[in-house]
């Protein structure tokens, strides 16, 4: 008999390291005197978009296109010291270091327009600046460049951005533990077969509330992702170990969705901008898992009325909690 | 992996002669889905490799009077394809298909599921249901027909000799108004080895009584057999509620007597009883 | 060709092209492509065919190269990652991908482009369940594989 149910997770995650841990990350921008830009970062892009939601952040200041950036990154001959690819703080911390190096280059190309248009109040678009109040009065970025150079003036700045936070009394749990937090819920509904122990999700609608989402279709597709790794972890995946030896040691008895057992997901952004954040954003690559498996057991809870306090929810476990409840 | 040789024979005859000389020594490989993790993890060591799919004897699916033929090198792609095999043995195609996933199945074979006996194999019980037979070639011995009820001893050891190949797999067509159904439980809906599955043939004859019933389960004992306890009961009576329900159970104690009490046990039970019951309404209700 | 002791000369075309090579009897296609012919975008994952990463196009069909012995490839056509498409002239359904955002990491894109060619090819309107069972050999932690198989649904809009 299949039985179906509803379920809803909700959470919220800190990001970054928290607790006083070192939480740190850096950011370099080379104008040069063709007016290519040259970005710097330690930091690591495995795919999540680290690398294009960088070059957004630099092109948006700068008034340039994006892809045209020369970005080089996490090689420790040429890039400043960043922190790790974790803790969903990417954008959160290398970005601001992204938008503080690049505002301190531009304040030098700002001051060198100023002087060459004869105007203050300058705009950076579209790989010109210009005066908004006499628009006749331009230069293009790559002139603009060429003559920062000629003046001698630095056109590399570097900029560090810290998160680090002052941590939480150990005895009342009181203080600073992270420096901002990320929302999220997600629902699921699933299809329970009580008589074997099998549960299908049949779709999972995901929100996140990332402060503002810079690169909206690499926010999908973290949420996408942490889903499916969800449903894996509330159903599938199990470590076995025997007398200190792994026992599930290749993908297949480590058992992650395959595209078929992955349902519908309908992922959603929120945008409630945190002021700490560039641009008002903060992370989602761990949010975007994290209430998957609660809302498949709260609708595994609400389809046949059994609770799952262990992991994974597979085949036997699920079989024996609900022959345990039919015998009650 | 350990060092072999390899030898690609360009005829029948060229490998049964090889396997006269090195059989003891030699590994017959087909689509290597098996093979090849066994042999990386060195859990096989042979001396020789010998390669078959090119042998043109070995693959295709013809219709000979009742029967069909299906050579051992068939992909399970090429069962899943075959319009031959999907209209007459549609649960045994159903087993094909359940196996892992594309790339899996475009090079695995009906014979190498045989040969390779595991107890999670997915079509080997599913040939079972249908009676298969097999024909064993060697150069000693000529060609020699089993049923493939005898052909499997333990988990992954065959009664096949070392200089035997096995050149064909001969199925009966089914009488006219047999149904048939093969489900597989796994842990997710692809790429997954068999939890347990079950292949059901059943036929009514004109008073709605079972004429025939063949029913092998399959990943859930060391090896896959006819549960004729079981089906001994339904013969000859009309498939009733209650009657199917006790079959399930019986179905259940007959496991259970070759398995004995294992901590998988309390799942295969109920569940091995449920999905018996389940499909056995699926078929009647047809 | 010099002779090397134990090994056997291998010919089969790689992408169109004929190529010989010597090999180790041991040796797995996926070896060969990739050290030998240093065709390094078909991938090394679980090396026991649970993954798909190492797919290839073999006489048409997809197959796990790790699970192909490399002189069992004798005189067969070989489509690897490298030969669907070019930085100049990508093919449709890599186009498709990166319009798609259907790719983060990139490990499994190798293996899933060959079979969602393969599944076109014999399939050119799949619907959805046909297309999920057609990637199902090709495990995916990233993506979810949500716009994966968008990019495919959409590869000819």
């Amino acid at each position: 008999m299949k039985k179906r149910g509803i379920g809803i997770g909700c959470m919220y995650y800190g990001m970054g390291y928290g607790f006083s841990r070192p939480d740190v990350s850096s950011a370099e921008v080379e104008i040069c005197e063709d007016g290519s830009v040259i970005v710097r970062s330690g930091e690591v892009d495995y795919g999540q978009g680290s690398d294009t939601i960088f070059c957004q952040m630099v092109a948006e200041e700068l008034g340039i296109r994006y892809d045209t950036i020369q970005l080089i990154t996490a090689d420790t001959f040429a890039t400043p010291n960043a922190g790790p690819t974790s803790a969903s703080r990417l954008t959160y911390v290398a970005g601001n270091a992204m938008v503080k190096a690049s505002r301190a280059i531009k304040k030098t190309l700002q001051s060198v327009a100023e002087e060459i248009l004869g105007e203050r109040d300058l705009l950076f678009l579209d790989e010109e600046i210009f005066s908004e109040s006499h628009p006749e009065r331009r230069i293009s970025f790559r002139q603009l460049a060429k003559e920062g150079h000629f003046r001698g003036l630095p056109m590399v700045e570097t900029a560090w951005h810290d998160i680090t936070t002052k941590d939480v009394n150990p005895e009342t749990g009181q203080g600073d533990a992270y420096s901002t937090y990320a929302y999220a819920a997600q629902l699921a509904e699933v299809a329970v077969d009580t008589e074997t122990g099998e549960v299908e999700v049949l779709r999972i609608v995901a929100v996140a509330d990332v402060g503002k989402a810079i690169n909206p279709s690499n926010v999908e597709g973290q949420i996408e992702g942490g889903v499916a790794m969800g449903l894996g972890y509330a159903l599938t995946e199990e470590i076995k170990e025997e007398g200190g030896y792994l026992k599930t040691r290749n993908l297949g008895e480590y058992m992650i969705p395959t595209s078929m057992d992955v349902p519908p997901i309908d992922p959603h952004i929120v945008e409630v901008p945190v002021s700490s954040g560039p641009y008002g954003a903060k992370g989602v690559g761990e949010p975007a898992l994290i209430p998957t498996a609660p809302a498949i057991l709260n609708a595994i809870a609400n389809a046949i009325g059994v609770r799952v306090t262990e992991l994974p929810a597979n085949l036997e476990n699920l079989h024996r909690l609900i022959r345990e409840k039919e015998r009650d | 992996m350990q060092r072999f040789q390899f030898y690609n024979p360009c005829s029948v005859e060229d490998a049964l002669n090889f396997l006269a000389e090195q059989g003891e020594r030699s590994k017959i490989i087909a689509g290597g889905t098996d093979l090849i993790p066994g042999l990386r993890l060195e859990e096989i060591r042979p001396d020789f490799v010998l390669n078959i799919p090119e042998i043109n004897p070995f693959s295709g699916i013809k219709e000979i009077d009742h029967s069909f033929w299906i050579g051992p090198t068939t992909t399970f792609t090429e069962m899943v394809e075959s319009n031959l095999l999907s209209c007459s043995f549609p649960a045994l195609v159903r087993s094909a298909a359940s196996v892992g996933g594309p790339q899996i199945r475009n090079r695995g074979t009906i014979g190498g599921n045989i040969a390779n006996a595991s107890p999670a194999a997915d079509v080997l019980p599913a040939l079972l249901a249908h009676g298969g037979e097999l024909e064993l070639q060697s150069k000693r011995n000529g060609k020699r027909i089993i049923p493939l009820a005898e052909a499997i001893l333990s988990p992954y050891k065959t009664c096949f000799r070392s200089d035997e190949i096995l050149t064909g797999i001969i199925l009966k067509k089914l009488e006219p108004g047999t149904r048939s159904a093969f489900e597989k439980l796994g842990r997710r809906k692809a790429m997954a080895r068999a939890r347990m599955n079950l292949t059901l043939l059943l036929r009514l004859n004109h008073r709605e009584e079972v004429s025939e019933l063949r029913i092998v389960p399959g990943a859930v004992m060391p090896v896959a057999k006819r549960m004729d306890r079981t089906e001994r009961m339904l013969l000859g009576k009309k498939p009733e509620p209650l009657l199917i329900e006790a079959a399930s159970k019986t179905l259940a104690e007959e496991m259970v007597e070759v398995t004995g009490a294992r901590w998988s046990t309390e799942y295969k039970i109920p569940v091995l009883k449920n999905i018996f019951k389940r499909m056995m309404k699926q078929l009647l209700t047809v | 060709m010099s002779k090397e002791p134990g090994k056997t000369l291998l010919k089969m075309r790689v992408n169109g092209k004929a190529v010989e090579v010597m090999v180790n009897p041991t040796w797995t296609l996926l070896r060969v492509l990739r050290e030998e012919l240093r065709l390094t975008g078909t991938k090394k994952g679980c090396e026991q065919g649970d993954c798909g990463v190492c797919t290839v196009i073999m006489d048409g069909r997809t197959v796990n190269a790790c699970l192909v012995l490399a002189l069992q490839t004798d005189s067969k056509e070989i489509e690897t990652i490298e030969g669907l498409g070019t930085a100049d002239q990508l093919h449709p359904l890599q186009k498709s991908f990166i319009k798609h955002g259907a790719v983060q990491c990139g490990f499994c894109t190798p293996g899933m482009l060959l079979s969602a060619k393969a599944l076109l090819e014999k399939n050119a309107d799949p619907t959805l369940e046909e297309i999920k069972r057609g990637i199902s050999g090709n495990l995916c932690r990233c993506t979810g594989f949500a716009k994966i198989i968008k990019a495919i649904q959409n590869v000819h809009r």
